[in-house]
């Protein structure tokens, strides 16, 4: 290593005398130039200040994805200044008695965990032709983790569920700029009643980190991201959902296919509720040129609320399909991991396809429902390589 | 047979690390005999001398700073972004910039009449802009950021080595 460091030296030496400096800090800093993310390693910058990170598709190789890998989506700031010591959450509205909680209170509580994986709805919009507003993701704001806290469930009944109760809403510590609406919204009171539906204050057996919400978020396993309020600080069960910016006109999706560009009226729209059937490929790599021989395609499937039961691969471009092995672990609202042993034989260019099936007989779609903010993308996946 | 077979094994080591010791920076920092799929840790004394490279060449740049504005280009990107020159840049920056920072701006590809909708939301949502400067902020945006642009290359993020905010 030494004598490694030496010849370096020996080259920036002679990159300065030769007044070449310039040039090569052109060579050694291409356009890839990172941003101290503290606690963040690798991840797409999408936005620094409100933090939007997407994750790289090349990490989706693990069933559980670490933290500092763990996709963030903010819609706004994260809270400035959090003290667990001082932390509460009020929960109230149609309930017989309104309570409050601590982090005590809820460490007291049964605790139960689920694997889930959790998408932004808005993942793949910028795929979207016409593409639509908002963050421009890729295929990466998506990520599983093992969540852990209290069941909603059991923190409802502690302040008693009244039979008016039908919708609960969730309000995070999230610091609002100007006039921005405040991000509130609302699940049904069945999903929140679900045994899998958490307050969780636990990620891949550690505390959340702030990006995750700490000290709690809502946990609503199968559903959008934003179901999943971060920084929770207040639950009211409503007779009604939720009127609020974040449920129409956001996250609200078309009742009938529309002709892409096509405007539709918040009338004709419904919450996003459940994820969509999709896989992505992790690798190879899109724009990879590789040795002929064998490759390992490999890549990640999930469906919300219900299960992957196959995915396909076509090395041709979609002309022949061959089923991919599907990894062993799995849970119910988990992705399953995926891989296909396919032997490159001949050089040339090729379009390698991926396209999930889940047990609800969805199929992804050679193109995805254009809808107006770019929600739930989900086309059979592709990335293009060259064989030499 | 074999590149599946080390990759189920490199997914059981992963998950046990996450799993077994999901807070001890030393052990996250393992070093994971892997596939092309984590490409910076397979090479990690390359990486290494890279970086020593790259922290060379930034001394380098800033000796040779006198010759050239080039040279004193960091190596790490400005956390925030600037949004582009033009007779709107000032004003944009200060109706837009002081709830979000630019790269939300950058990244997007619109037509005239979508960001006509996003000034006219945003507006509404506290972003100060002059009725008089309506029309040019959108004139502004619309060229800069049409949909036949090429796509904004967003920057990655460092950071694994400082404890998680």
């Amino acid at each position: 290593m030494k004598s490694r460091r030496d010849f370096l030296k020996r080259i920036s030496a002679a990159a300065l005398a030769a007044g070449a400096a310039p040039s090569i800090l052109t060579w050694a800093f291409p356009q890839a130039q990172s941003v101290d993310v503290p606690g963040e390693d690798g991840m797409i910058l999408r936005s620094f200040r409100f933090v939007d990170l997407e994750t790289p598709v090349e990490y989706f190789n693990s069933w559980l994805t670490p933290v500092p890998h763990f996709f963030v989506r903010n819609h706004m700031h994260e809270p400035s200044e959090l003290d667990p010591g001082d932390w509460r959450l009020a929960l109230g509205g149609e309930v017989d008695k309104p309570i409050t909680l601590n982090l005590a209170d809820l460490s007291k509580i049964e605790t139960h965990s689920v694997v889930n994986t959790l998408e932004c709805a808005g993942n793949g919009r910028s795929l979207q032709r016409p593409q639509v507003p908002g963050v421009q993701w890729g295929k990466g704001a998506v990520s599983t983790a093992r969540f852990s806290g209290p069941r909603l469930r059991d923190v409802l009944q502690r302040a008693g569920v009244k039979s008016t109760g039908k919708h609960v809403m969730f309000r995070g510590l999230d610091e609002v700029p100007g006039k921005v609406p405040p991000f509130i919204r609302s699940i049904p009171i069945e999903k929140a009643l679900d045994a899998d539906t958490l307050i969780a204050t636990h990620m891949n057996g550690s505390p959340l980190s702030k990006h995750h919400g700490f000290p709690a978020r809502a946990l609503v396993p199968g559903w959008i991201g934003a179901a999943s309020c971060k920084w929770l600080t207040e639950i009211k069960v409503l007779e009604a959902e939720f009127v609020g910016n974040f449920m129409s006109p956001a996250y609200r999706f078309p009742n009938q296919p529309v002709q892409p560009g096509d405007a539709v009226k918040p009338e004709d729209t419904h919450p996003l509720t459940a994820l969509s059937v999709k896989s992505v490929i992790a690798g190879p790599a899109d724009g990879a040129s590789l040795k002929a021989g064998r490759v390992l395609v490999h890549g990640a499937a999930w469906a919300g609320e219900a299960d992957i039961t196959k995915v396909e691969i076509s090395t041709d471009g979609g002309s022949t399909w061959n089923s991919a092995n599907l990894d062993h672990e799995q849970s119910h609202y988990a992705w399953r991991l995926w891989s296909y042993d396919w032997k490159a034989g001949k050089i040339g260019d090729y379009t390698i396809l991926s396209k999930a099936t889940d047990s609800q007989g969805r199929t992804q779609p050679s193109t995805a429902a254009w809808n107006p903010s770019g929600y739930l993308y989900n086309a059979v996946d592709q990335v293009k390589i060259h064989v030499s | 047979m074999f590149p599946n077979v080390f990759r189920k094994a490199q997914q059981r080591f992963e998950r046990a690390r996450i799993e077994a010791a999901p807070q001890c920076p030393a052990l996250s920092k393992i070093v994971i005999p892997t596939g092309a799929s984590y490409p910076r840790r397979e090479c990690e004394a390359e990486w290494r001398d890279l970086l020593f490279l790259a922290r060379t060449l930034t001394v380098v740049a800033l000796l040779a700073s006198p010759f050239s504005a080039q040279a004193q280009k960091p190596a790490t990107a400005n956390v925030t972004a600037d949004l582009p020159p033009g007779a709107m840049q000032a004003k944009a920056t200060t109706a837009c910039l002081e709830c979000h920072e630019a790269r939300i701006i950058l990244q997007q590809r619109l037509s005239k009449a979508a960001w006509t909708k996003e000034v006219d939301k945003m507006t509404k949502w506290g972003a100060v802009v002059d009725p008089s400067d309506h029309d040019a902020l959108i004139d502004y945006l619309s060229t800069n950021f049409s949909p036949d642009k090429p796509a904004y290359e967003p920057p990655r993020t460092s950071g694994s080595t400082k404890k998680s905010k």
